[in-house]
């Protein structure tokens, strides 16, 4: 199994979390005025509900494996469906709820279209206003220098790995822009599903394959892209 | 004497059994599109960019330079949202129909 974790991003370049530079210094300042508590918010996990107990319980990666070893699907909460959305935003701009694992697509008539999603892990969560700056159709995935040289199994793809259901980057990828300039962030597929409702990337946004297929045939590039996500470090620019 | 206790038995154990039924009555399970949440408690997204619409307006920030930083609820119905409007602090109160209460410097 490919360690996606580590490299969700199209272009394959290992990085640091967001928070380098201007930005960090941003959120160490926000940091500073409310205490620990913000940061320490970021390590909360996913709980769901339990009907059988009646209890809410943790969802970690385990579970989640299981789960869909049993169902072959995500928990209900986490699969595609229209939900109200109070906004005035335009119809089309995508939401990142970071915190609650949802990605919602801004429809007429105050609804939405709510799709479950993975985000980054513990210090790699991020926050800001971005856009789609362009898309593709199963993408090719490059693994960074330092990965091809620890994991053998990587060394094939040194020279990029082709588009695939094997493919880190799953059916298709949504490439975010702040202005014209791309933030190595992406809207992505993934061949790991079960990680849906899972903080487990380096910061980009994981789809099951059929949701992010269903996302990119209805937005447009230049899509307006808010992320949201409790104490996370800001992209730059907001 | 005897005969009234052996009536009262039935209809205490009656009145019971229905009180219990109309406390677990009383306790519902989530919506199954809702049985997934984190122990942050932050407000629902669309709450949070009411109070980025009503911040920027109040503010005169221009609307893509106002992200909600931070959210918490204060008690059943109301959240308090922290923004950033272009590099400044501010608080905002709505409640979960989507009024917003309050826009202010943090």
């Amino acid at each position: 199994m490919t360690d996606q974790r580590k490299y969700d991003n199209a272009s394959g370049r290992r990085r640091a979390p967001v928070g380098t530079g201007k930005s960090r210094i941003i959120a160490g300042l926000l940091a500073a005025g409310v205490g620990l508590a913000a940061f320490a918010a970021i390590a909360a996990e996913t709980q769901i509900f339990d009907p059988q107990t009646r209890q809410w319980v943790d969802y970690d990666r385990k579970k989640a494996l299981k789960y869909w070893s049993r169902h072959q699907q995500v928990p209900e909460a986490f699969r595609r469906q229209i939900v109200d959305f109070r906004t005035a935003e335009a119809p089309g701009t995508i939401i990142i709820d970071g915190n609650m694992h949802y990605l919602y697509l801004v429809q007429p008539g105050h609804k939405a279209i709510r799709y479950g999603i993975g985000v980054g892990r513990e210090g790699f969560g991020w926050a800001g206003i971005v856009r789609v700056g362009r898309t593709a159709e199963w993408p090719t995935w490059t693994p960074p220098a330092e990965m091809v040289e620890r994991d053998p199994k990587a060394r094939p793809w040194a020279n990029g790995m082709p588009g695939g259901p094997d493919n880190p980057l799953g059916a298709r990828a949504l490439y975010l822009y702040e202005g014209d300039r791309d933030t190595i962030y992406r809207i992505h597929g993934t061949p790991e599903p079960w990680t849906i409702g899972l903080n487990v990337s380096s910061g980009c946004i994981r789809m099951n394959n059929d949701d992010i297929i269903d996302l990119h045939s209805r937005i447009e590039v230049g899509a307006k892209v808010i992320v949201l996500m409790q104490g996370a470090a800001l992209y730059k620019g907001v | 004497m005897n005969a009234m206790n052996s009536l009262r038995l039935p209809v205490v154990a009656v009145a019971t059994l229905g009180i219990a039924a109309a406390l677990a009555g009383c306790v519902s399970d989530p919506e199954p599109t809702q049985m997934a949440r984190t122990n942050l408690n932050t407000a629902p997204a669309d709450l949070q960019l009411l109070c980025a619409t009503a911040t920027a307006t109040s503010t005169g920030v221009e609307a893509t330079k106002v992200l909600p930083l931070r959210s918490r609820q204060l008690d059943s119905t109301t959240y308090q949202v922290d923004l950033d409007a272009g590099g400044g602090m501010m608080s905002c109160i709505v409640d979960a129909d989507g009024n917003v209460k309050s826009v202010q410097p943090a």
